[in-house]
């Protein structure tokens, strides 16, 4: 009789190790979907359209401060819609190469504040490895620093069970002028971020 | 150290114990006049001291006047001065069971930003209530006394008359009793109120954070089980027993939505369409015909307001915005939603087309919430033409179209009449444009303002503001943007409670949400606001208003309005935040602020005012 729990446990420990390699292999999968999705986007979004999205008052007011109005740089933000429209799009089909719920979303440094970036369009998902949720822009993750330097597209799995990858983006003159941020979830959570 | 003879130390605990139990002590408070776990009136509530006997008659008897329909409220205190077990309960016997008695245990709150204690949460007591104090749960070293809140239901069909009762107290050999009167009046309080307050909330993930062990025994299909739906259906019921509507949001700023708040699509284009209702109709089913609201003493009644789904990305992907792809999923789905709820019957709420979104959280070019940019309104009067065009004229269902509007809402006013019918604006703003909401309601609209509950630490009637507000407005209702979330340790770090006005307990065994005191007041108020209007046949509404207004806090109604601003004539993308706040200083200052006996005199007032209509 004492070896049935025996068998039990090997086979559990059998399952586990099954479930856990078809996991890894399912995200390794997913890294070369996303790479791939990335390495189309680096050419197919326009970086001139992007640097057109913000506009100069949203700029000027995304650091003002005031003791009396707490909400100034949110209260501010604006965007040029037709530009911000027509590279919203093209994230949305980018994100359609995937064969599983995937978000591409548009980073772009910030002129004058070094270290500093902003989250420009998020998509539907509502997923992103780097946005802590709310904020206008935020500190500049190395790995964004070094694809807005280098042109070369990085692969971050630093969450456990999120994959991004950030490619860059050109814009007429050759220059990288922002970076895309193909990403998923090995488990989607259907109700993050609905708030 | 010399030891004391047993005997004598024996002798010693009984006196102390007896001593104690001697001064064992039962008082009874009005609704206004919170107590702390010492037996002291709370800070806040102070001022208003002098109401502490205004519950007792002759010979110590607890002294209630109510209507049918209704709710009567006050607090028991038990005062044990050293620690001791404890019984409690209160009746008013009444063969008929017409009248009924809610008992709650109020729980004391420690707050980090002042380190006092404020009881706000009210647990459900069944029956006789039996501890020790200090109480175990709320681990209050020093604890001296306990408050529980006494709810008196009468219901509509009540005999009018006296009723007699008590509240009892047993402490060790120690019965006191307070006797009770309860005079019910002949008048009935309408149950349909004059003022909507509503309780607004986001999502559903912070069920299962308040919610956690029965979560964790369901991770995988939580969102889909029966507990999740009865979960959801319990605090409509709790809001709706209170006088009270419960909004959830289903989507996320970029246009996410929860499953359970939308049904399934599938396909793109023209070929975009409706695959499944279940979710959907699990959850929402029993809210539209009524049904969740069975058991509950206001009767069966579908719920009156409702978000759709709808978004920018909801229906239709944005990847075909301004496209004839668009415009077919968009019309295609809303007619097929429309055909939905005809055919089920749900003609009774109205199902609002609401967009929440704001650019500065990166997910569309536009902001759906508090326009402040102009351009911005070209993305409604689309959405207007889209839905007018998904809609059969003559539908039976009452699908809206809501703004809620700040900054610009003067100008949104103009440019979207017959477009949006459903306003929701700030109150600050609001208070510029004295004639707004009589020239909404001439038109047919609806219009609400928001904001939020007071904190437990301001005074305890501070919640009447917001509904009195609105009945001196003229605006049809009152929305408090976030009422479900206490915080991450409501129970011993509060903060203040400016974002709940309910509770999960999970903590005591019970999977469903809690009232708070806040929540009773306010529902009080809302009772006395539908009687007060319900003397308009026999004064004028203008004349019940200035009213209220005196007896509140001294204010004439026109005190509750700022003069318009000379900013209001500008551009509202230039305005500023902080001149926002200079130009709502009239009311500021005009606004005194009533402490906890504001309310208390509407009342009287209310109930004056039926003893002469009578």
């Amino acid at each position: 009789m004492k070896i049935l729990p025996l068998i039990a446990s090997l086979t559990f420990a059998i399952l586990a190790t099954a479930n856990l390699s078809l996991k890894e292999e399912g995200s390794a999968e997913m890294q070369l979907e996303l790479d791939s999705l990335a390495r189309v986007g680096s050419v197919m979004v326009d970086g001139d359209v992007c640097q057109k999205i913000v506009t100069e008052r949203a700029k000027q007011f995304l650091f003002a401060s005031d003791p009396r109005d707490e909400f100034l740089a949110g209260d501010n933000y604006d965007v040029d819609d037709a530009a911000f429209n027509s590279v919203k799009k093209t994230l949305i089909r980018l994100s359609h190469l995937a064969p599983f719920p995937a978000d591409v979303n548009l980073w772009m440094p910030i002129e004058g504040h070094r270290g500093k970036i902003h989250l420009v369009i998020r998509n539907k998902n509502e997923m992103s490895q780097f946005w802590n949720w709310g904020e206008l822009y935020g500190d500049m993750a190395p790995q964004m620093e070094s694809v807005l330097k280098t042109g070369q597209r990085i692969t971050v799995t630093s969450k456990p069970g999120w994959i991004s990858v950030l490619a860059p983006v050109y814009n007429s003159l050759g220059d990288v002028v922002g970076l895309i941020e193909a990403v998923s979830r090995v488990n989607v959570d259907a109700h993050e971020n609905v708030k | 150290m010399n030891r004391l003879p047993a005997p004598f130390l024996f002798l010693v605990l009984m006196v102390i114990s007896c001593q104690g139990l001697l001064a064992a002590d039962l008082d009874a408070l009005p609704e206004f006049l919170r107590s702390d776990p010492f037996g002291a009136i709370v800070a806040p509530d102070r001022g208003a001291a002098n109401l502490s006997s205004s519950l007792y008659g002759t010979q110590h008897r607890i002294m209630l006047t109510g209507c049918r329909g209704g709710y009567v409220s006050f607090q028991l205190v038990v005062k044990l001065p050293s620690p001791s077990d404890y019984t409690v309960d209160v009746a008013i016997p009444d063969r008929t069971n017409k009248v009924q008695i809610d008992l709650f245990r109020e729980w004391f709150h420690f707050t980090d930003s002042d380190r006092r204690y404020y009881p706000d949460a009210l647990i459900p007591v069944h029956g006789t209530y039996s501890s020790h104090l200090p109480e175990p749960d709320n681990r209050i070293r020093q604890q001296t006394a306990q408050a529980f809140w006494v709810d008196v239901y009468i219901a509509p069909d009540t005999r009018p008359g006296i009723l007699s009762g008590r509240a009892q107290l047993k402490a060790g050999a120690k019965i006191t009793i307070l006797p009770i009167q309860l005079t019910v009046l002949a008048s009935i309080i309408p149950g349909e109120d004059v003022v909507t307050i509503d309780h607004n909330s986001y999502g559903s993930s912070w069920l299962a954070q308040q919610f956690a062990t029965s979560y964790q025994h369901n991770p995988d299909h939580w969102f889909e089980s029966e507990q999740f739906f009865r979960l959801i259906h319990a605090y409509h019921r709790l809001f709706y027993e209170h006088r009270g509507i419960f909004h959830q949001l289903g989507y996320g700023h970029s246009g996410k939505v929860a499953p359970e708040f939308a049904p399934l699509l599938e396909g793109s284009g023209r070929a975009k369409h409706i695959t499944s209702w279940s979710l959907y109709d699990r959850h929402y089913g029993p809210l539209f015909d009524g049904m969740a609201f069975s058991a509950s003493r206001r009767g069966s009644r579908p719920i009156p307001f409702v978000y759709l789904p709808i978004n920018p990305e909801w229906p239709a992907s944005y990847e075909f915005w301004g496209e004839a792809g668009y415009e077919a999923e968009f019309v295609n789905v809303v007619s097929q939603i429309e055909r939905h709820f005809r055919e089920k019957g749900w003609t009774h709420t109205n199902f609002e087309v609401f967009f929440n979104h704001k650019k500065r959280y990166k997910g569309f070019p536009w902001d759906g919430d508090e326009v402040r940019f102009p351009e911005d309104l070209k993305y409604f009067l689309e959405y207007g033409r889209l839905l007018k065009k998904a809609l059969p004229a003559d539908t039976p269902v009452r699908f809206v179209f809501r703004a809620d509007v700040s900054w610009d809402m003067e100008q949104q006013f103009k440019m979207l009449e017959g477009v949006v019918q459903l306003w929701c604006a700030s109150g600050g703003i609001l208070s510029f444009y004295k004639d707004a909401p009589k020239m909404l309601r001439k038109r047919g609209d609806v219009i609400w303002y928001y904001g939020g509950p007071p904190r437990v630490t301001d005074s305890s009637a501070a919640i009447t503001e917001l509904p009195l507000r609105a009945w001196l407005w003229g605006v049809n209702g009152f929305v408090h943007w976030l009422t479900v979330s206490p915080g991450e340790d409501p129970w011993f770090h509060f903060n203040g409670g400016q974002t709940a006005l309910v509770y999960s307990v999970e903590r005591f065994g019970l999977n469903e949400p809690i009232p708070s005191i806040r929540l009773k007041i306010q529902r009080d108020c809302l009772q006395d606001l539908v009687l007060l209007d319900s003397f308009k046949g026999d004064k004028s509404l203008d004349a019940l208003r200035a009213g209220a207004a005196r007896k509140y806090n001294d204010s004439t109604p026109d005190d509750w309005w700022n003069p318009r601003p000379a900013l209001a004539d500008l551009p509202s993308d230039r305005w500023l935040g902080s001149a926002i706040d200079d130009a709502t200083k009239h009311t500021r200052q005009a606004l005194r602020d009533p402490g906890a006996s504001g309310w208390y005199n509407v009342h009287q007032y209310a109930l004056s005012l039926q003893a002469e209509a009578k």
